[in-house]
C-alpha cells in the first residue's frame, strides 16, 4: 500500500500531514503512481499487486493514506507527492519478490538471476531486453557461463597440501574454486571478498570473470556476507537514481524515500513550497535539496543561508554553541536541556539563554528577544551593521538548532517515561501517546523557528508583513519554550495530571507553527524575502 | 620491517631468473617492496628505441591491492600525465590478485603500443592525438629521442 504526505501549506508537521486514511483495495488505482514514475530502469513496477501487498505488510502499523488524486494534485492545484518509505533491506526484499515472477522467463536458478540483475544495475527491463536477444552473451558477460568447459566442480575443496598461487604458501588445507578451475586458498578468498563486499559490484573469480554467486560468498566468507554485498549494491542503485530515491539526511537513519510521481516535483517552486517527505522515524526533510525541513524558507533561502554559514568560521560556531557566562555572577554555564529559561546553579539568577536578560520580562508569552533591534549607533558603517545583523540571526539559528538536537535526546528520555507510565501506572499505549506527540510538535516547532531566522534575515525589515512575521516568530518562541519547559517534568504521576496541559500546549505550538510557515511563504510569494548571495 | 610475504619473494625471484624481454624490475636494497623498473618502447610505436624509467611500489595489502606504478621518464602519451601517472584498467578497477608485477608491466608496455585517446588522462595530449594524429606521433617520437634515448 502506498502512502503519501499531503503537501499542503501545513508545513507545521502536525499529524494531519502524514495522517493516513485507510483505503479499500477496490479503490486502489494504479494511476496514483502518476506519470513520471515509469522510467525504464524503475526498480518497482506499477500494476504490480504483489508490491502493494508487500508494502502493505511493511507499513501495516502506520497505514495509510487518503486516496491520492489521479494527476497528483490537490483540489486547490497544490502539488502533492506520493512516496514510500523503505530501507535498503526492504528494497532488496522487493527485488526478491520480483524474482518469483521473472524466474520462469529466465529458467535459471535465483542466484544466477540476482547476479545478472546486479550486473544490470537492478534494471529488469534492460536485462530482459538483452536476454531475449542474446541469452548466451548475457550469461557470459555476467560471468555465469565458462567460455571453455573443463568440467571442474564448484565449491569448497579439501586438500592435504595445497599450494595457493595468490599467497604462494603451501600446506593449505582448504581452498575454493569455480567451474573455471582457478583454485585459491580459503584465506586468500576471504581476504579478497572482504574488501569487495562494500563495493557492491559482482565479485568474480580472482583468475577470470566468472561470477561468485551469493551462496559462494556465504560459503567462503560466512553466513550473511552476501547480504552485505546486496545492501551495498542497492545503495549504489539508490545513489544512481537520486531523482527517485533519497536518503533521510538525519544521522543514523536508514530510511530511503521513493517518490512515485516525480514529475510533480517541478511544480513546487512555483508555489514557494518545498516537497517535504516524512520517513518512518518521523524525520521530515525536503526531497528537492535533501536538507531537513526548512519551512518557512524555501530551498533557495536554505541554500543561500547554509552557504553563508559555511563561510563563517567554524570557530564562531563553536563559541556560540557552547558555554555562556551567567549574566549576573559570571559562572560558565553549559546548556544541557532544551528549555531556554535558565536558572544559574550558583546564584539562582533566572535569565533567558537567548538574550541573556532577566527572565522576568519573558513570562507573558511574548518574546522580545527574537526581534533584531537596529543598531542605535547610526554612525556605524553599513557593512559592519549587516555583519552584526547576520551574526545576530545566525546566533538565533544555531541556538535553536542546538535546542532541537537536545530535544531529540529528550524524545528518547520520553520514550522511557512512556514505558514507565505503562508499567507503573498501568496506562495503555494509546493513552500515553500524547507524550511522543508533544515531543514531535516541539521538535517541528523548533525546526520551523530555526529556519524562520534566515527568512527574517533576507526579508525587507521595513515591510509590514515582515513585522507581522517577526511577531509570529515571537509567538511561536513563546509556545515552544512553554511546551519545552513542560516536557522537563519527570514525575510520572505529575505528567498524567497535566495531560490536558500537554495536549493544549502541543496543539498551540502546532497552530503557531502553521501560522508562521504560512506567513513566511507569504513573504516569499510577495517577493519581500529574497535570498541572495552577497 | 615486517617480513616479506612469500608471494613477493617468489615474484622477485622469478623476475630475476626469468626476466620479461624488454622489461627489468630491480627491488630497492632498503625496501624490497619498491622496484626500479625500465620498459623498452615497443617496436613500430612512436616510443621505439626508447627506454623508460618507472617506479613500482607494492602496498601492504598486495596482492589484494594493485601495485602503484608511475613513469619517471617524461613521455608524450594520452594516457600518461605530466606526473607520470598511468590510466590503466588493471591498475585500478580491473586489478585481480591473480595478476603479477610482470603482467602489470607487460600491460604498461602494451599501453605504449596502443595509446587510447578516447579515455584520456592527459587531456591536451589526447586532444592533439584525436585532431592531428600524425603530429602527435611525431611529437611522441621527438620526446622519446629527447628524454628516453638509450645513452
Amino acid at each position: 500500500m502506498v502512502y503519501s504526505a499531503k503537501m499542503l501549506n501545513d508545513l507545521s508537521g502536525d499529524e494531519d500531514s502524514v495522517e493516513l486514511e485507510f483505503e479499500s483495495d477496490s479503490e486502489f488505482n494504479d494511476d496514483e503512481y502518476g506519470e513520471g514514475s515509469d522510467t525504464s530502469d524503475e526498480l518497482l513496477y506499477k500494476n504490480d499487486k504483489k508490491k502493494t501487498d508487500y508494502l502493505d505488510s511493511i507499513n501495516q502499523k502506520e497505514s495509510l493514506d487518503r486516496k491520492p488524486l489521479e494527476n497528483g494534485y490537490e483540489n486547490d492545484g497544490v502539488p502533492r507527492l506520493t512516496y514510500n518509505c523503505l530501507t535498503t533491506d526492504q528494497i532488496y526484499d522487493l527485488v526478491l519478490l520480483r524474482l518469483d515472477r521473472i524466474q520462469p522467463i529466465f529458467d535459471c536458478p535465483y542466484g544466477d538471476i540476482i547476479v545478472m540483475l546486479q550486473k544490470y544495475g537492478w534494471s529488469e527491463e534492460r536485462l530482459l531486453e538483452d536476454w531475449t536477444e542474446f541469452e548466451d552473451k548475457v550469461l557470459i558477460s555476467c560471468g555465469l557461463k565458462v567460455a571453455k568447459q573443463i568440467g571442474c566442480s564448484r565449491g569448497l575443496q579439501n586438500h592435504p597440501d595445497f599450494l595457493c598461487h595468490i599467497c604462494c604458501e603451501s600446506n593449505k588445507r582448504k581452498s575454493f574454486r569455480l567451474e573455471c578451475g582457478h583454485e585459491y586458498c580459503l584465506e586468500c578468498y576471504q581476504h579478497y571478498i572482504k574488501d569487495k563486499l562494500l563495493e557492491g559490484k559482482v565479485i568474480t573469480c580472482m583468475g577470470c570473470s566468472l561470477a561468485l554467486k551469493n551462496c559462494d560468498i556465504d560459503a567462503i566468507a560466512g553466513e550473511n556476507s552476501s547480504q552485505v554485498l546486496m545492501r551495498s549494491s542497492i545503495k549504489g542503485f539508490i545513489q544512481k537514481h537520486s531523482n527517485h530515491y533519497k536518503w533521510c539526511p538525519f544521522v543514523d537513519c536508514n530510511c530511503v524515500i521513493q517518490v512515485n510521481n516525480i514529475s510533480t516535483l517541478s511544480e513546487f517552486p512555483r508555489f514557494h513550497l518545498s516537497p517535504y517527505v516524512v520517513c518512518k522515524n518521523h524525520h521530515r526533510f525536503c526531497f528537492k535539496c535533501g536538507l531537513e525541513s526548512h519551512a518557512p524558507g524555501d530551498c533557495q533561502v536554505a541554500e543561500v543561508w547554509v552557504k553563508m554559514a559555511q563561510m563563517e568560521s567554524a570557530n564562531l560556531n563553536w563559541v556560540l554553541k557552547n558555554t555562556k557566562e551567567c549574566p549576573k555572577c559570571g559562572v560558565n554555564i553549559e546548556k544541557n536541556g532544551g528549555c531556554n529559561h535558565m536558572t544559574c546553579q550558583s546564584c539562582d539568577y533566572e535569565f533567558c539563554w537567548i538574550c541573556e536578560l532577566c527572565w522576568k520580562g519573558h513570562g507573558g508569552g511574548y518574546y522580545e528577544c527574537t526581534r533584531f533591534k537596529k543598531d542605535e549607533n547610526n554612525g556605524a558603517p553599513e557593512t559592519k551593521n549587516s555583519l552584526r545583523k547576520y551574526t545576530f540571526y545566525y546566533k538565533l539559528f544555531s541556538e535553536h538548532e542546538n535546542s532541537a538536537k537536545l530535544d531529540w535526546a529528550l524524545g528518547l528520555a520520553v520514550e522511557q517515561k512512556v514505558k514507565a507510565l505503562q508499567e507503573n501506572i498501568g496506562l495503555s499505549w494509546i493513552e500515553t501517546q500524547f507524550l511522543p506527540e508533544s515531543i514531535r510538535a516541539l521538535i517541528e516547532g523548533r525546526t520551523t523557528l530555526k529556519w524562520s531566522f534566515p527568512v527574517a534575515f533576507y526579508s525587507d525589515p521595513s515591510h509590514n508583513l515582515t513585522k507581522i512575521f517577526v511577531d509570529n516568530q515571537a509567538l511561536l518562541v513563546g509556545a515552544v519554550e512553554s511546551l519545552s519547559q513542560l516536557l522537563q517534568v519527570k514525575e510520572p504521576q505529575d505528567i498524567i495530571n497535566r495531560k490536558l496541559e500537554f495536549f493544549n500546549k502541543a496543539k498551540f505550538v502546532e497552530s503557531r507553527n502553521k501560522a508562521l510557515s504560512e506567513c513566511g511563504r507569504d513573504l516569499l510569494c510577495k517577493g519581500i524575502c529574497i535570498a541572495r548571495t552577497t | 620491517m615486517a617480513s616479506l610475504p612469500k608471494r613477493i619473494i617468489k615474484e622477485t625471484e622469478r623476475l630475476v631468473s626469468d626476466p620479461v624481454p624488454g622489461i627489468t624490475a630491480i627491488p630497492h636494497e632498503e625496501n624490497l617492496r619498491y622496484f626500479q623498473v625500465t620498459v623498452e618502447g615497443p617496436e613500430q610505436s612512436p616510443y621505439e628505441n626508447g627506454v623508460f624509467n618507472l617506479e613500482l611500489f607494492l602496498p601492504d595489502d598486495y596482492p589484494m591491492e594493485a601495485p602503484k606504478v608511475r613513469f619517471l621518464t617524461k613521455i608524450y602519451h594520452p594516457n600518461i600525465d605530466r606526473l607520470g601517472r598511468i590510466c590503466l584498467d588493471v591498475l585500478k578497477n580491473n586489478w585481480s590478485p591473480a595478476l603479477q608485477i610482470r603482467t602489470v608491466l607487460l600491460s604498461v608496455q602494451a599501453l605504449l603500443a596502443s595509446p587510447n585517446p578516447n579515455d584520456p588522462l592527459a587531456n591536451d595530449v589526447a586532444e592533439e592525438w584525436l585532431q592531428n594524429e600524425d603530429n602527435a606521433i611525431a611529437k611522441a617520437r621527438e620526446w622519446t629521442n629527447m628524454y628516453a634515448s638509450k645513452q
